[in-house]
């Protein structure tokens, strides 16, 4: 070949490479973007994770190429004219037909599916469950350039790129007032008092902005807003749900979260600790306490339930809360059935399960297993025990000494019973057993156990308790004389306590109860009742040391003492592992194969030497290749500021979820998030309220209105109704009410009369007196079945179940509770007196300050006109009736009180219920 | 002027909208997109926006009814006393229960072997249907012709609290929307100064599982059921505050209008004038609300038919609102009536005393709704029913193994009663059986989720179409199941 052949060919050669690219690059199809959505749409009800039909699924690769029944596939990549698949889209006859049920594909729709196959039918992986890359700035365009001027911050870029594609341009920097307010309620939930307005207006420094967000983010109030977002996903609530509804006395988990945000706890440890407190080595007080957040599940203490059903029931909750919360994926409906559009197949769902079908909670009345809590007297004794135990044994059986009596577990309630005879186990998990009654613990982990705890309770003198192996007529075990007490029950957590010596059995054992007290008036009373038993390896150490008696006494006392107690997640030790199994259907009541502990296969590898259990699932959770966790993360931050997430469903970050508005901007901090930030949410924020997108003006113009209604693309800055908490404590501030009191006790400010009805229980709203009157709305009491009336009304959660989203909405019922409600005619009357106080002596003057404090701005004209008038109004009908003005207000004037009508009114403005 | 016609033509909610959007793909979506988009010509610039999420939207297809009236005794009280006539259970009662009965089955209270109970009640046939009913019943009877029973209904859950969610939104756990919130997503509001969803309570207690068998679940809370009360606010914060006149509470909503189109005409946010409206409706449903709830100025004759008397919270006056509410547009009216769990462990509980009592204080009112619905042509289109949790067992309860001081029945799941009138069901009928000892339903049975789908059947809905789109699976009321009982339409 010549030189010039050889030329020729390398030349027509690269022009043929370069024409097939070109072509190639301009109609590639992507199966993300435009196959999957068509499969969903009009394929997947038929051939997806529920039903199969054929034999044909679309759901996984392997299935969508696998032979169908038919014995053939049904798609031959690279040859669509031969693909059963295409075929059947336009088949002459009805019976063959697809879609056979719903609407046929459209011609573009065909047109794009042929296209994919001929082009080899690439497989391709959803963009939220492949990992997070950092992809490059948008920066070498001459727009760039030109945005420089705009941009603050890397953010900007990515906005900017995607503002030009729909031809939008971005808008001005909000002026300085409506900035500071926005980024205040976003950063710490209230409205800016007077002095930080006056502080940040009059700074002219080019860094006084900076100044304003670090000093938010470093405020106490700070976590008392980004805890409201996580106590919805956390479904916290002061009760616990169902008929009863009783108290549940978790409020230290919520200040947990109040202070893992003030402190800037990284994610990952959030995480971990949330899921996996328990697990920790040594864990401390405060992981225990995080891991109220799974124990935030309903329990249901009606009487005549199945505590095993509602104890499943709350396992299968923590399932779907966990993927909801850290992963934006819903796996409930995995459940019953493999996953019908994304990667999760149903036994996925149990081998997940298993991760938390392994504590020791049981449904029971006490909701134990708990944290105790000490008084001061009894903490002390437990100080001095730990003491005593670490210098005469040592510090490891001091700590085990300490977590034993602060959780006493692992406890093996009645309901565990079973062979009743003349006795039966209540439903509130005791046993009542009468003279001669009997019943039996089946495969009692007896193994290496030198001790026995029995918890019962009775007044009547006389009892015994005999215990045997085997059989009732098995060798005797023991006999237990009972005590007795007056006032001690199971509801005020007071009960007696029998130690039973047992012979470190090499096996497990049956063993039979027989309750004796010959000296019963009736045959129907009972003997006792029986709480649980508690089998333990090891007396209390040190038998023989000096001191041995009076700390053993204690550690007596300690067991019996009552305290406060908050509920968590304890694992259980070895020997009362559940198992667990693949529900047929999803129903508890029909299990079938059992199975261990894993993560789905379609997403990264359970890490390598990661425990089996969930402090190993939070490893996964939170390593770096988990594709959704910190997206998720940035998400929910990003829909907090602007309204809307980068993907508007929260909930939902697979296939069938919206698509991303900006995936590079959601990649890019994620990657951050997890990389530069170390997971530390602080930064994050900083980073994204110091963007240029988010100090933008929020005006919007018919152009704007037109091409992006919702402001999806940014053109413009967020403009949202505020949430329920935000609408009450930023009325406090105005008015000068907030307490800024912080943690403990949920708290119960106004509420009309007659709400609260709840059967079978004496609980009452108590009004709280003084500040606690005026807390904020995070410290309010939740109740299920009777959630707080205004909170409600603002779209607030009922907290039954993990809410990824509040969705807004815009009712006259929200209009009722803020002109009527007297917890806001109270903030309306003390705004007017702060009005009065501190704004001069001329209403004109009073109003000007008080619309002041509200926005940040000067009052103007046209809208002091308004509220001048109304005041004129208000102020001649209280002159000339000081009845009807006292019955508005008490001690007032015609002018206080006419102030406060015009308060009320203007806590009702648009502007001030929006953030603008 | 203006701000009206923008007003009539937008009514925004943008986030509504968009969750109406997500809708698209199931029937109701095409459907609100239809509403939405049609009426707006207006302009190229307004097509976006949408109308309020509670404008009266379409059904499926033609409805038989146009309103609900939902009554639930909650505790359940006995179907065996009441509806379901078995001599045979006479036969054998105070005799030990057959232990096929019991293998396998669970029970709230009962243990060990209990003894089987013949009925408290003396049964007769009624009207021309010869529709069975007990003498706890003086009224009732002249309406048995009006009457749709079902009496092999039968449910999964045999507690209160998860039976009664089941009842109401579907499923057992907490979480999910009820009924009512379906119907209002579904239809809308016909009266925009009345809530579509009108709760109303007596027996002195909320239900057993709370508030959240109104509750929206995942829709939107527009469509959460209303709680109209007697004492107090009949709606929260309804009043005006102390010592505020009607005319001056005009004019701060006047001024607040005034002030809140200032801004709208400086920020341009379709949600602005979505408040304005909403506070000229709020203002509205501060006179209609109180007028509706006020049952003083009814005539006479009225309260002597339904027992009534203005003041009071009771079942009696809940059932003459229920009425009222119905005949200004309200679509769906629940009323919950606590204290019928006849388990015998007390007076007041028990199938001879307490049972007795708690039906004097529904029959007469119960009749005189119906009567009542008749004599003004509105029951045709207004399905009643009446329902409970579910029904209570053949045998007397033991609880805990031990003898009860009264005669009551346990918690039953597999056999019970229901009924149904006007609304389009048949009259005088009754559909299923149950055995001889009224144990297990034995021919038709009905479950929970199919009394659901005809209800929302004779409201004009597809029960399987009526989705709503929720962590990327389409919810229904119904879950995965439920039919239509055909057999029960006229």
């Amino acid at each position: 070949m010549t030189f010039l052949n050889k030329l020729l060919v390398g030349t027509v050669a690269v022009c043929v490479l370069a024409y097939g690219y070109h072509s190639l690059s301009e109609s590639e199809i992507d199966f993300n973007t435009q196959v999957k959505p068509i499969l969903n749409k009009k394929c997947m009800a038929c051939h997806g994770g529920v039903k199969k039909a054929g034999g044909f699924s679309l759901l996984f690769e392997e299935e969508a190429f696998g032979k169908t029944k038919s014995g053939k596939p049904a798609i031959i990549p690279g040859d669509a004219a031969h693909s059963e698949f295409i075929l059947r889209l336009t088949h002459p006859d009805p019976e063959k037909f697809m879609p056979k049920k719903g609407e046929p594909l459209s011609k573009e729709e065909i047109e794009t599916l042929t296209k994919w196959i001929d082009q080899g039918a690439k497989w391709g992986k959803h963009w939220a469950y492949q990992a997070v890359e950092k992809p490059a700035v948008p920066s070498n365009s001459w727009w760039k350039f030109w945005q420089n001027s705009w941009a603050n911050n890397d953010i900007d870029h990515f906005v900017a790129e995607k503002l030009k594609e729909q031809q939008l341009s971005h808008s001005q920097e909000a002026d300085k007032a409506t900035l500071l307010r926005r980024v205040t309620l976003d950063l710490t939930g209230l409205t800016p008092t007077e002095k930080q307005y006056k502080a940040f207006l009059n700074n002219p420094a080019s860094n006084a902005y900076e100044t304003v967000v670090d000093s938010l983010l470093k405020s106490p109030a700070f976590g008392e807003k980004w805890a409201s977002m996580w106590l919805d996903l956390a479904r916290y609530a002061d009760s616990k749900g169902y008929e009863k509804d009783d108290i549940r006395n978790a409020w230290r988990y919520r200040d947990w979260v109040i202070k893992a945000f003030n402190q800037n706890m990284p994610y990952d440890q959030f995480i971990t600790e949330q899921l996996a407190g328990d697990l920790l080595p040594n864990p401390t007080e405060n992981q225990l306490i995080a891991t109220g957040f799974h124990r935030n599940t309903t329990n249901n203490d009606e009487g005549g339930t199945d505590d095993e059903e509602f104890r499943v029931a709350a396992v299968l909750d923590r399932v779907s809360t966990n993927w909801v919360a850290f992963n934006s994926t819903t796996f409930a409906c995995v459940q019953c059935h493999s996953h019908p559009y994304d990667p999760f197949k149903h036994e996925e769902f149990y081998k997940y399960m298993a991760f938390f079908n392994n504590t020791r909670d049981e449904d029971v009345m006490d909701e134990s297993a708990h944290l105790r809590f000490f008084n001061e007297t009894d903490q002390k004794k437990l100080d001095e025990v730990a003491q005593w135990v670490k210098t005469s044994v040592s510090e490891t059986k001091s700590k085990e000494i300490v977590h034993f009596l602060r959780t006493v577990e692992p406890r093996i309630y009645a309901h565990n019973f079973d062979s009743f005879q003349k006795g039966t186990s209540e439903p509130s998990s005791y046993m009542g057993m009468q003279n001669g009654g009997t019943c039996r613990l089946k495969n009692a982990p007896t193994i290496n156990k030198s001790r026995m705890l029995i918890s019962y309770v009775t007044a009547q003198v006389g009892g015994s308790i005999e215990i045997r192996t085997d059989s009732l007529n098995g060798p005797k075990l023991a006999v237990v004389k009972l005590d007795t007490a007056q006032g001690r029950n199971f509801w005020n957590g007071l009960t007696l306590l029998k130690w039973v010596n047992l012979p470190n059995f090499s096996t497990r054992k049956d063993l039979h109860f027989i309750f004796r007290n010959p000296k019963l008036a009736t045959e129907t009373q009972d003997v006792c009742l029986v709480n649980w038993v508690m089998f333990l390896e090891d007396d209390f150490p040190g038998k023989g040391k000096e001191g041995y008696e009076t700390q053993f006494k204690h550690f007596n006392e300690l067991l019996l003492t009552r305290t406060e107690n908050i509920p968590i997640l304890l694992e259980n030790p070895a020997d009362l592992k559940r198992t667990t199994r693949v529900f047929e259907r999803g129903s508890m009541f029909s299990p079938t194969t059992a199975v261990e502990p894993d993560v789905p296969h379609s997403l990264h590898p359970f890490p390598k030497n990661a425990p089996r259990n969930r402090l190993g699932l939070a490893q996964w959770i939170t390593a770096k290749e988990n594709p959704l966790t910190a997206r998720t993360l940035v998400n929910r931050v990003w829909e907090q500021l602007f309204g809307t997430g980068l993907v508007e469903t929260l909930e939902d970050m697979g296939s069938q979820g919206f698509a991303p508005t900006h995936q590079a901007l959601l990649d890019y901090l994620s990657y951050r998030f997890m990389d530069d930030m170390k997971w530390q949410i602080k930064p994050l924020l900083k980073e994204i309220v110091l963007s240029a997108t988010y100090r933008q003006d929020s005006h919007v113009t018919d152009e704007l209105l037109e091409k992006d209604p919702a402001n999806r693309y940014l053109a413009r800055g967020p403009r949202v109704r505020l949430t329920g908490e935000q609408v009450r404590d930023q009325a406090l501030v105005v008015s000068n009410l907030l307490s800024r009191k912080m943690y403990g006790r949920p708290v119960m400010p106004y509420q009309p009369q007659g709400v609260w009805q709840v059967v079978y229980s004496g609980s009452k709203w108590n009004q709280s007196v003084g500040e606690d009157a005026y807390r904020r709305a995070i410290y309010t009491y939740i109740r299920r079945s009777s959630p707080y009336p205004s909170m409600l009304t603002f779209d607030g959660s009922t907290r039954d179940v993990c809410l990824a989203r509040r969705i807004r909405t815009n009712t006259p019922l929200q209009a009722l509770v803020t002109l009527n409600d007297s917890a806001f005619v109270d903030m309306a009357q003390h705004f007017a007196r702060r009005m009065q106080h501190e704004g001069g002596k001329t209403v004109a003057s009073q109003l000007q300050k008080g619309y002041e404090w509200m926005t940040g701005h000067a009052l103007p004209k046209p809208k002091q006109e308004v509220f001048e008038k109304l005041y004129q109004e208000a102020f001649i009908r209280f002159q000339k009736n000081p009845k009807k003005r006292e019955d508005w207000m008490c001690n007032s004037t015609a002018e206080s009180a006419a102030l406060a009508f015009v308060a009320n009114t203007m806590l009702n403005m648009d502007e001030f219920i929006t953030k603008e | 002027m203006k701000l009206q016609n923008e007003l009539q033509l937008e009514s925004a909610l943008l986030e509504t909208r968009r969750h109406f959007l997500k809708q698209c793909t199931s029937g109701l979506g095409m459907m609100a997109l239809g509403t939405m988009f049609g009426s707006c010509g207006n302009g190229s610039t307004k097509k976006q926006l949408v109308a309020n999420p509670l404008d009266v939207k379409i059904p499926h297809f033609a409805a038989k009814a146009k309103s609900v009236i939902f009554l639930h005794m909650c505790g359940s009280p006995s179907q065996l006393e009441l509806w379901d006539y078995k001599p045979e259970l006479a036969k054998l009662d105070g005799k030990p229960c057959p232990p096929s009965f019991l293998e396998g089955k669970k029970f709230a209270f009962i243990r060990g072997v209990p003894d089987m109970l013949g009925s408290v009640g003396v049964f007769k046939q009624h009207g021309q249907s010869g529709a069975w009913m007990s003498d706890y019943f003086t009224y009732l009877p002249q309406m048995a012709d009006e009457i749709s029973f079902l009496k092999a209904m039968y449910t999964d859950q045999f507690n209160h609290a998860p039976a009664q969610l089941f009842m109401h939104t579907g499923s057992a756990r907490l979480g999910r929307p009820s009924m009512g919130s379906w119907v209002t997503y579904g239809l809308g509001s016909e009266n925009a100064n009345l809530p579509g969803f009108v709760v109303l309570t007596s027996g002195g207690k909320a239900p057993d599982a709370g508030k959240s068998v109104w509750g929206n679940g995942f829709l939107p809370s527009v469509y959460q059921g209303v709680q109209c009360r007697s004492e107090g606010d009949p709606v929260l914060f309804l009043s005006d505050p102390n010592g505020l006149d009607r005319d001056l509470r005009k004019k701060a909503i006047d001024a607040l209008t005034a002030v809140n189109q200032q801004q709208y005409e400086e920020f341009k946010d379709p949600e602005t004038l979505a408040r304005i409206a909403q506070y000229e409706m709020a203002f509205k449903m501060q006179v209609s609300v109180p007028e509706v709830m006020d049952i003083s100025k009814e005539p006479t004759y009225i309260h002597q038919l339904y027992g009534t008397q203005p003041g009071q919270s009771s079942f009696a006056n809940n059932c003459l609102l229920a009425r009222k509410l119905v005949e200004k547009g309200v679509r769906f009216v629940q009323l919950y009536d606590w204290g019928w769990d006849t388990h015998g462990d007390g007076k007041g509980t028990s199938l001879e005393f307490g049972l007795r009592d708690k039906i004097n204080q529904i029959d007469q009112s119960i009749t005189a709704l119906l009567l009542d619905l008749k004599q003004r042509g509105m029951l045709d289109e207004t399905l009643v029913v009446w329902g409970t949790e579910f029904g209570r067992t053949p045998m007397q309860e033991n609880r805990n193994g031990k003898k009860m001081p009264f005669k009551g029945r346990d918690h039953h799941t597999d056999a019970f009663t229901c009924w149904m009138a006007g609304g389009g069901v048949k009259r005088g009928f009754s559909m299923g059986e149950s055995d001889e000892l009224g144990y297990f339903g034995i021919k038709d049975r009905t479950h929970i989720h199919d009394l659901q789908a005809t209800i929302l059947h004779q409201l004009g809905f597809d029960h399987e179409q009526l989705t709503y789109e929720f962590q990327g699976r389409n919810f229904r009321l119904t879950d995965t199941a439920g039919k239509v009982i055909r057999n029960v339409i006229a």
